[in-house]
This record gives structure tokens, C-alpha cells and sequence, in this order.
């Protein structure tokens, strides 16, 4: 049988949400052997379709047809043996279990039930050797990192030779080198026969990697052209939001000079000797690349790890607490909104006030009205996309759960505000909105420090930048015209 | 004109649906309806006032624990140490107040103290036993379902020793039966049931109203979230599991007054019971979402099915299989119909 040209090919598909239309009459196909970018904000239905396409959710209408052949699929397990592979956004593997447990995972082979130690192990082990070769086939994978756990997954769907293969933000979490890598992955992967459908928010990777882009926006199809013929970002930008946003730092008027946070000699199992100064009402960047010790850094501010060191806060000493560091005025948003920023079974009332009860309460009693006042304030303010406050916040989008984190720490009222990885995940639109959040709020007076592992959204915003590697901090820079992107490069990953 | 618009506005975002939590509430309501209609039906004198008034008056012990092990639950975490508790704090309120060198027998001989401090006393060993699952599970981060199976029978253990395996019922002061027989005159509402009540009522204020309550259900629904949110869990579980020990006390002193006597075997599986009335109440066993109202429902429906059981002459085997089908039905109608309903 002669392959047809279009491996999958998407016809007048709908699905329905009681009250919303997530997917609207889309039509479009996918040619074989591509790399096929799938854009939108968030909302615009692009991980529904791919629900359907794996078989998470059923479709309302419409036809699907792969290779030619009318497509139907219950469950990701039935979708993999027709031959379409998903890599999730969050994380599918399981920690307690070794690397190869883990790549052998629901395709084990078996006689009675019991394992077999076949050469498939020794081949999907291979094949994730490839991506990276510092993983161990026997280590525990609750012991890698983020972004090693995410290789482990690639590698999982890479070994399962499918003829599809979409990847939902598959760069989020990890490093620009291990980007680099996995792109050269993808590439060859479109060599050898496999069509990749690539979904991410870096519009920059599109430009880098997509043969093809499709444009989402509210359900519906915008347009599907080959990357060639897209002039710029901008062009890009414009399909998805309809409006054009541009956005670039503008150094601050006024010098910030009192010193409200001083950190001295900072050090524990993650970090190595850190010191600096952060000044009232300025906006400081850490960047650096994974594990370099963002996260460590905002954590030991915050009193969650130990630390050895002292942390000075408006001239007194921190406690390490979490609590003494809220009532000292500090919030934090985490760097893992599902399971550290956000309670994902409470409504959006329950998120919003829970950092500062005290304005919401009288004597240990709760004010009904002021909580559904505060909360709808938020919701207002900070343009939250809901139906309701009583919906369940886990429910919401990537971008609004985002929002809904943030308006609980924003209600904290802190002074120092501190954002791990604020904008990851989440879509231009909402980012843009929140960088001018920050920016408001910084005119406000409130402290700012943001930890990323995104160069543009650090030089973006920030007024001073604080480059992290390994662990220690390397260089600290005035965000002004000297300030270019591959001399901070060439430092966090190492270089002198 | 611009104020009336924002309002206009924000009123879709406010529409008050009912909470899942009422709504597994009143879907138990409407089991206990069915349950009760059923056994109405088929057993005889079920259907009188004095029956019903049983239904509720005859299971204010485990509607009492089951206000601590709801809250404990709602945090994700296990209770099983109620009933050694009770069994213990019982026990020791008698030996408390039993007279001192009073006769050979030593189960006679107790402290001799009033029998107010030796309530207040009991009491203090009840908290003790909660701050002592606290210590472990909040301090230690041992698994709770491990602590309190272990003080469970520890506590019953210690109760034991106590009454060398057997009761202590003798030499007692006459305040020690008031509090078990006092009550409404004929009627069968003593003051443990008027105890229960009002404590149900406190609970249901607490729990719709307070702060502490609603940080309950921030933890319950995520530890690392809530202490990130600037929490502090150990606290909140320290104070939930003493709470838990002084109702538990409570129910100890009670049971102890209305037999006059400390028996070491007493409240044996209560603890079950309590954890059965709140998962047919709705409790999440991963805890986050339940109510003390929900719980209340619950005990109402186990009661109703041990009643019918007992009044159609079921042999005790049979009542306790009925029981427990019925029991996993409505637990799985109901996990059905908050699925549904969420998706």
C-alpha cells in the first residue's frame, strides 16, 4: 500500500463542554514525515484536539483520518498501538520505580506474568542513552531532575516506534543545551519516518524546528502554512492573539537604594557561598539554566530548606519558615503550580484569600461577603477566565490557574514578592499580561524577584540580573544596553 | 448606572451552586430516605416516633468520635486510636475516684479522689493519647494510620493492666452514675445525647465558619501548598488530634458513668465505626472535602440498617453482612454520583 501523503487528516472535528465548545469545526492535515508546530494561548483547544487524538477525550463530530483510514481511540494505550505516541505536559512517570522499570512501563515482556529481562530493556535503555547519557538504567527515577525525567519519557515514546509522535511543551522544563539536544533528536526522528506534532509556547523553537504551523484560537482553526512562509514572530503572534504585542524593558527612572533584602554567605546541600543585596522596589532576575539553583535560592529565602548562612529582611533577621516568612512579607510563588501553588480539588474562593485570612476573618470567624468580595476582585483584576468563583480552580486552565496562584500571593499583600518560573506553560497572552502585572506592581512599590530559566522574560522585566550555576552566583548585571544575551550565556553554562 | 453594570456583571460569577459537600449531603439524605422507607416497609414497629427518636438517641457515642475522626480524616490523615482511647479514659475515671485502700481486692482499691478531678484527670490522659498520635505524625512524619493503630492499643492495653484484663465497678462515689442517667424524663434523650447534639452544632459553626476549619481543608487538600501558603501543619494537627482524644475522653467518661463501671473491652471497634459513619457521609479518604453534617447522615444510616437488621431477627452474622453491603453500596452510589457530577 502506497503511504498517502497526509498521515493524519483532521475533518470538521467538534467537541463540547457543557457550556463551551472547545473545539470548533476544525479541519486540517498533517503530511507525513514533518515536524507540524501546533500553536494557540491557552484555551485556544490545542490540548483537547490532542486529547482526542489520544483517545482521552471522544469527540462530539467530525472525522479523523490516519493514514488514509478512518481513526478512532479509546485510551492512550490503544492510541500508541495505532501508532500515535503523546509525551504530556506533566509528567508521566513514576518515581518510585528505576529508569528501565519506567521506559519498559505497560509494554513489558512477560511470560505467566512474570518479567523478562529481554533486549528490549537493553534497546529503549540505548535509545535513551542516546538523549542522554548520564542517566543510569537502574537509578530510582525520583532521584533525576525535572528535566531528566522528561528525557526519560521522550526516550519511552521515541522507543515505542510509533509514526507519531506529539509533544505537548516537551522543552518547558528543561535546559537550553538539553533543547539543543533534543531538537537534533526530533530532526532525526522526522528523517527516519516519524511525524512529529510539536506544541509549545517558545515561539522562537517553532521558527527553529516546524516544517508546518498550525494556528489555534478559540476553539478554532486560524490557519496551517509552512513555517517558511511566516515573516516573524510577530506575524506569529498576530494569527494567535489577533493583536500585535510587543514588549521590551525600559530601564527605571529612579535608582532603587534601600537595601531591603540582604542575603550573606547562603549555603546548603544545593548552594554554594551566595551573597547579594536586593533593593526596595526594583525588579531582580535569577536566571539560570535547570539546576542551576534557582529554586533552591527562592526555597531557602522562604524558609522551606535549611540553610547555613543568614538571610536579612528589612534589617531583622528571617526565621526559616514559611510562615515567619509571610508575616515578615515575603510570598512566594512555587515553582510547581499543581502541587505546590495550587488546591486543585478547592473552588477558586478557596485559593484566592487562603495567605491572608486575617483580612477576610474577624476573631477566627470568616466574613462570607469580604471573601467573595476578594476573591471576585482578583478574579476581575487579574482577568481570571472562569464561569465561576465556586468552580474548581484545578479545572482552569494552565494560564488562569496560574493567575489563581498569583492572586493568593498578591493578596498576601507581601513587600517582596518572589516568582519561580512565573510564566512557565502558560501562553503568550496570559504571559504579556502577567509581565505587566509585575511591572504594576513594581511601580507600586513592592520588591519583585523572579527565578527563570527563560533569558527573554529576564531581560524583559528585569532591572537587575543574577546569573546562577551550579549552585553559585556568577555575575550580577545592570539590565542596560551592555547587557547582551550571549555574554550571560556563555556564563551560566560555565563559562568564565 | 456603572456600578449597577459591574454588578450586573459580577453576578454570574457568584452564582451560588450548591457545594459538592452539600451536595453528597443531601444525596445521603436521600439514601437514608430510601433506606429507612425499605426497612419501614418490611419491619415491624419500625415506622413509631420512639424508634426514630432510638435511631439517633442510641448512637451519640459514635456521632461524637466521629466529629474528631471527620476533621482528622479532612486532613488526610487516620484516627484509629478512639476507641482504646475511650476505653482507657473510662477506666481510668473510675480508678481515679474508686476509694483508696477501701478493701483486699485491689480491682476495689482506686485514688479516692473527687470525682470532678478525676474527670478532669481522664480527660487530660484522653488529650495525652492525642498529643502523643500528634507528636508522631506531625513531628515525626510517621504515617497516621500506623501512630494510632499503635496507641489504639496501647490505650487498651494500658486499660487492661488497669483492670487486670477485666472491669473495675466497685467502690464508687454516687456522683459517678449522674452523669450517664441524668436526662429528659421518659424519653430516651440522656445528657450524652444532648452532649452529642451540641457538639454537633459547635462543629457545624466551626466548620462553616472558622478559619482553622477552613485550614483543615487546605491541608487536607494539599500538605505542600498549604505550608507554602505559610500554614503551620504541624500545629493544625496537633491541635485536630488532641481535639480528637478530649471527644473521644468525653465519650469514655460517659459510657463509664451510665454502666457505673470501667470495662477494658469496652468501644471495642468504634473506631471502624466512626471512619464507616464518615466515609457514608461523603469524608474524602484522601481527605480535603467532607462535613461533620455529612457524617451525622451517615451514623443515621448505619443506625437505621442496624436497627432493621435487629428488628427483622436477623442472627448476628447476618446483621453484620447486611450491614456492611449496605454500607459499600451507598459508599459507591455516592463516590458514582460526585463523579458524575464533577465531569
Amino acid at each position: 500500500m502506497k503511504p498517502t501523503e497526509n498521515v493524519l487528516e483532521i475533518r470538521d472535528l467538534v467537541k463540547d463542554f457543557p457550556g463551551v465548545r472547545a473545539v470548533n469545526n476544525v479541519s486540517f492535515d498533517i503530511k507525513r514525515n514533518t515536524i507540524h508546530c501546533l500553536v494557540g494561548e491557552n484555551g485556544a483547544g490545542k490540548s483537547t484536539l490532542i486529547k482526542i487524538l489520544t483517545g482521552a477525550y471522544a469527540r462530539t463530530s467530525g472525522q479523523i483520518l490516519l493514514n488514509g483510514e478512518e481513526y478512532n481511540s479509546h485510551s492512550t494505550r490503544d492510541a500508541k498501538q495505532k501508532g500515535i505516541s503523546t509525551l504530556f505536559q506533566e509528567l508521566n512517570v513514576v518515581d518510585q520505580l528505576t529508569v528501565e522499570e519506567n521506559l519498559t512501563l505497560g509494554m513489558e515482556d512477560t511470560t505467566l506474568g512474570f518479567l523478562r529481562h529481554t533486549d528490549k530493556i537493553n534497546r529503549m535503555v540505548s535509545v535513551m542513552n542516546d538523549i542522554e547519557s548520564s542517566i543510569k538504567p537502574k537509578q530510582l527515577v525520583s532521584s533525576l531532575s525535572v528535566a531528566k525525567k522528561q528525557i526519560v519519557e521522550i526516550a519511552k515514546a521515541v522507543a515505542a516506534e510509533s509514526n507519531i509522535i506529539i509533544m505537548d511543551e516537551p522543552t518547558a522544563a528543561i535546559s537550553e543545551s538539553e533543547i539543543a539536544r533534543l531538537f537534533t533528536i526530533i530532526k532525526s526522528l522526522r528523517d527516519n519516518n516519524v511525524t512529529v506534532i510539536y506544541i509549545s509556547h517558545r515561539l522562537d523553537e517553532i521558527f527553529e524546528l516546524g516544517d508546518y504551523v498550525t494556528v489555534m484560537r478559540d476553539g478554532k482553526h486560524i490557519e496551517t502554512k509552512p513555517v517558511s512562509e511566516i515573516k516573524d514572530r510577530s506575524e506569529l503572534i498576530k494569527m494567535m492573539i489577533g493583536k500585535t504585542v510587543f514588549e521590551q524593558y525600559t530601564p527605571r527612572e529612579e535608582e532603587c537604594l534601600d537595601t531591603i533584602l540582604q542575603v550573606k554567605q547562603l549555603s546548603n546541600h544545593r548552594l554554594s557561598n551566595i551573597s547579594f543585596d536586593i533593593h526596595a522596589g526594583e525588579i531582580a532576575g535569577f536566571y539560570g539554566l535547570v539546576g542551576a539553583g534557582k529554586t533552591e535560592l527562592a526555597r531557602a529565602i522562604y524558609g522551606v530548606d535549611d540553610y547555613e548562612g543568614e538571610i536579612i529582611f528589612k534589617g531583622e533577621k528571617l526565621k526559616p519558615s514559611p510562615d515567619k516568612a509571610i508575616a515578615a512579607g515575603i510570598a512566594l510563588v512555587p515553582e510547581e503550580r499543581r502541587s505546590q501553588g495550587l488546591f486543585t480539588i478547592l473552588t477558586i474562593r478557596g485559593n484566592v484569600p487562603v495567605m491572608n485570612m486575617r483580612k477576610i476573618s474577624r476573631n477566627g470567624f470568616i466574613n462570607d461577603a469580604r471573601e467573595r468580595n476578594v476573591t471576585l476582585e482578583y478574579v476581575e483584576k487579574l482577568k481570571i477566565a472562569t464561569s465561576s468563583i465556586e468552580k474548581e480552580a484545578g479545572k482552569l486552565s494552565g494560564g488562569n490557574q496560574q493567575k489563581v496562584v498569583l492572586s493568593k500571593c498578591l493578596f498576601a499583600d507581601a513587600d517582596l514578592l518572589m516568582l519561580d518560573e512565573p510564566t512557565r506553560g502558560i501562553d503568550v497572552g496570559a504571559k504579556s499580561e502577567i509581565y505587566s502585572l509585575i511591572r504594576k506592581l513594581s511601580r507600586e512599590g513592592k520588591t519583585i524577584i523572579i527565578f527563570s530559566s527563560e533569558l527573554p522574560e529576564v531581560m524583559n522585566i528585569c532591572d537587575s540580573i543574577y546569573l546562577l550555576y551550579d549552585g553559585s552566583l556568577r555575575a550580577t548585571l545592570r539590565n542596560d544596553c551592555d547587557c547582551d544575551s550571549e555574554k550571560i550565556l556563555h556564563i551560566v553554562t560555565g563559562g568564565e | 448606572m456603572q456600578a449597577k453594570e459591574i454588578k450586573h456583571l459580577r453576578k454570574p460569577l457568584m452564582v451560588g451552586k450548591l457545594s459538592d459537600e452539600s451536595f453528597i449531603t443531601l444525596f445521603m439524605l436521600g439514601i437514608l430516605a430510601i433506606v429507612f422507607a425499605i426497612a419501614s416497609a418490611i419491619v415491624p414497629n419500625f415506622y413509631t416516633v420512639q424508634n426514630m427518636l432510638n435511631l439517633v438517641t442510641n448512637n451519640w457515642f459514635v456521632i461524637i468520635l466521629g466529629i474528631g475522626v471527620t476533621f482528622v480524616l479532612i486532613t488526610g490523615n487516620y484516627d484509629m486510636s478512639v476507641g482504646g482511647n475511650i476505653a482507657l479514659t473510662g477506666v481510668l475515671s473510675v480508678y481515679f475516684c474508686q476509694g483508696a485502700n477501701v478493701s483486699q481486692n485491689t480491682l476495689a482499691n482506686g485514688l479516692g479522689l473527687p470525682y470532678l478531678v478525676a474527670v478532669g484527670l481522664a480527660l487530660l490522659c484522653a488529650m495525652g493519647v492525642g498529643a502523643v498520635n500528634a507528636f508522631f505524625i506531625a513531628k515525626l512524619k510517621v504515617p497516621s494510620i500506623i501512630v494510632t493503630l499503635g496507641t489504639m492499643m496501647l490505650a487498651r492495653g494500658a486499660a487492661q493492666v488497669i483492670t487486670q484484663g477485666a472491669q473495675r465497678n466497685t467502690s464508687l462515689p454516687d456522683a459517678f452514675g449522674v452523669l450517664g442517667s441524668l436526662g429528659i424524663p421518659d424519653t430516651s434523650i440522656r445528657i450524652s445525647v444532648l452532649v452529642m447534639i451540641t457538639l454537633i452544632i459547635v462543629a457545624y459553626i466551626f466548620e462553616k465558619k472558622t478559619v482553622f476549619a477552613r485550614r483543615i481543608y487546605l491541608i487536607g487538600a494539599n500538605r505542600e501548598a498549604a505550608r507554602l501558603s505559610g500554614i503551620n501543619v504541624g500545629k493544625y494537627l496537633t491541635a485536630l488530634y488532641i481535639l480528637s482524644g478530649l471527644l473521644a475522653g468525653i465519650t469514655g467518661i460517659l459510657l463509664a458513668s451510665e454502666f457505673k463501671a470501667g470495662v477494658s473491652s469496652r468501644a471495642m471497634g468504634y473506631e471502624f465505626d466512626a471512619l464507616v459513619i464518615a466515609l457514608l457521609g461523603g469524608v474524602s479518604i484522601t481527605g480535603g472535602f467532607g462535613s461533620v453534617l455529612g457524617m451525622f447522615v451517615g451514623a443515621i444510616i448505619l443506625s437505621v440498617v442496624t436497627s432493621a437488621a435487629t428488628g427483622m431477627l436477623l442472627s448476628p452474622d447476618w446483621q453484620f453482612t447486611l450491614k456492611a453491603s449496605v454500607t459499600f453500596i451507598a459508599i459507591l452510589a455516592q463516590r458514582f454520583a460526585l463523579d458524575k457530577r464533577k465531569a
